[in-house]
């Protein structure tokens, strides 16, 4: 017996019987929903919403290792931020990081997008290839970066073999290129992710939109801006969401593996100064109170950025 | 029609050559890690892009060696362990959540989807210092218990996100056949939305292996080194003195293997699944 088979044989009078009593039913789906339902979200209170809460908390505390006195301040943690030199580099240096990885990452990997949703020859290899970094693990993304970058590297002996010596230097210790030398690696990996998910998005879009464009004259360039962006409009913006969230946070593991913030402060950023606080200084008040900045820095810019996408969608 | 000159190389030429450039840039360092674990060091500097002069497989059997340090045995040990353990109590938990959101009616459904769905705007790192206070208020913290606790919560939202939107495609008509043939609930889900839901089920297992075996951070800060997974075993190579990059590249290429593996053979399956995450935000 298939279910398929035995669907065909319902017939809807036999369906309203069903209905028997709504305060039954009401109550029965109540408790069965609730069953069903309740150990996923206990977990979830407990190891994801829990936390959060507690990190408001811990951030208006002065508490300094775990077993170190805990004192309520208030929002003074905050306020000390401000005027905290580290802080302020961690927050430039941030703000370069999204400055350059954001249309770094988005632009681009939008333009691959499209060109691969045209469904050119090879689209299916470059598409493979473009995702192969996404599969990469932030450790092994950071070793190899690591390896590239050491000063006897892959890096240094092409620019070596091809007479550009003047250019090798210790990439990752040297102030000028520390910063710029973390951040390709997120354009090397991200880049990838975003051409591939804008692939999917613009693959939705109906060929025949773009041949009427074609005979007005109206070339790919042409037609991916003005034809296909207005279209996905709404998923740029999500992408543009979820590429400046992971560059607040997610992006910390880079500057762990490779640089550790150094050389002095130049590659500090704000999730890793969040990091060094919380498990290297130990100052768990402190550190929270930057988690919460982070936090609502990234729901506020999600909303103004998908409030601008989705008014001039309409 | 005929297309101009002009066109044919906007069109065409100058995206192929873009292209090619960003694949030979992924491909390029990938190949070199993967010459270079067949090598010794003053081989790699001296031929990085060659292949190697004999494939030497001394840098794997160092890693896997019980007598090394940063023993990969162990940590790969460990990391099928929680791997394993998360992706089982994810599942467990989220099917059923996912079930009674798509198909059990009742004025809550809409609440706990809310619920779920802010679970979107909690990254991970931003509470990892609380959820490690939390784990050690627990006992349970540097064992590999907490994080076969945490994977499954920061997966939820997404897992039953994924599998709802299966489970809400299947027909009411077979629902309600099963239920004039006197099948209790638990039979509805076992025989019939249990099976009938299974390539979402895939995807959803497909993703959180990727995000489980790759997850690095609260790896890094939840366990100990006897418990540790082997990409914090990786990262901590480079803390040897004079790093030795072979054995390094043998580690990263054993740390990717398993992943990579699952893309070659669900490669579709892991866009949709990542495309519906994003548009679910």
């Amino acid at each position: 017996m298939t279910p398929q088979n035995q669907a065909v044989l319902v017939n809807n009078k036999e369906n309203n019987k069903l209905n028997f009593s709504r305060l039954f039913i009401d109550r029965r789906n109540t408790l069965l929903f609730l069953l069903l339902v309740l150990p996923a979200i206990i977990l979830y209170a407990i190891f994801m919403l829990y936390p959060l809460v507690n990190m408001f908390r811990i951030s208006l505390f002065d508490w300094n290792g775990i077993l170190g006195k805990k004192t309520f301040i208030g929002i003074a943690n905050f306020i000390d931020l401000f005027s905290n030199r580290s802080f302020k580099i961690a927050a430039m240096n941030t703000l370069r990081v999204v400055l350059v990885a954001l249309p770094g990452v988005i632009l681009p990997a939008y333009m691959f997008g499209f060109f691969l949703s045209l469904r050119p020859r090879g689209f299916r290899i470059f598409r493979a290839i473009f995702f192969l970094p996404v599969m990469i693990s932030a450790a092994a993304q950071g070793m190899i970066f690591l390896i590239i970058y050491s000063p006897g590297g892959i890096l240094n002996t092409l620019l070596t073999q091809i007479g550009l010596d003047p250019f090798t230097r210790i990439w990752l210790a040297d102030p000028k290129t520390a910063l710029a030398a973390v951040i390709s690696v997120d354009l090397w990996a991200d880049i990838g992710l975003h051409s591939v998910l804008f692939f999917a998005a613009c693959s939705n879009i109906s060929f025949e939109l773009y041949e009427a464009a074609r005979i007005d004259g109206a070339n790919n360039w042409d037609i991916m801006w003005k034809i296909a962006l207005p279209i996905i409009k709404d998923y740029f913006g999500i992408s543009i969401v979820l590429h400046l969230l992971w560059l607040l946070l997610g992006s910390a593991q880079n500057v762990l593996l490779l640089t550790k913030g150094g050389p002095g402060s130049y590659t500090l950023t704000l999730g890793y100064y969040l990091y060094e606080l919380a498990f290297v200084n130990n100052r768990m008040g402190y550190s929270q109170a930057i988690g919460v900045l982070i936090f609502i820095i990234g729901i506020l810019c999600m909303i103004v950025i998908r409030k601008l996408t989705r008014q001039k969608s309409n | 029609m005929k297309r101009k000159f002009g066109d044919v190389v906007v069109d065409t030429v100058v995206p192929y050559m873009v292209a090619t450039l960003y694949a030979l840039l992924i491909l390029v360092p990938i190949f070199f890690v993967f010459v270079s674990s067949f090598k010794q060091n003053a081989e790699i500097f001296s031929r990085p892009l060659d292949f190697p002069v004999k494939w030497d497989l001394t840098n794997y059997s160092k890693l896997l060696s019980p007598k090394f340090k940063f023993n990969f045995g162990i940590a790969i040990e460990n990391s099928i362990i929680i791997t394993v353990g998360a992706e089982l109590l994810t599942i467990i938990l989220a099917f059923p959540a996912a079930y009674a959101i798509a198909r059990v009616k009742t004025r809550f459904s809409p609440v706990f989807e809310t619920i779920f769905g802010f679970g979107f705007l909690i990254p991970t790192f931003t509470i990892m210092l609380p959820t490690f206070l939390l784990m050690a208020n627990l006992g349970i913290l540097y064992s590999r218990v907490s994080l076969i606790l945490f994977y499954p919560a920061a997966r939820l939202p997404i897992s039953v996100m994924i599998m709802a939107s299966f489970l809400r495609q299947i027909s009411s008509e077979i629902e309600n056949s099963a239920i004039l043939d006197g099948a209790n609930t638990f039979q509805r889900i076992i025989y019939i939305f249990l099976p009938l839901s299974a390539p979402g089920i895939v995807t959803v297992i497909i993703l959180n292996f990727i995000f489980i075996w790759n997850e690095f951070f609260l790896a890094l800060i939840l366990l100990n080194t006897q418990n540790r997974t082997i990409q914090i075993a990786l990262s901590t190579l480079r803390s040897i003195q004079k790093i030795d990059y072979g054995m390094m590249a043998a580690g990263i290429l054993l740390s990717v293997l398993p992943v990579l593996v699952l893309f070659v053979i669900f490669q579709e399956k892991i866009v949709q699944g990542m495309m519906a995450g994003a548009i679910k935000e």
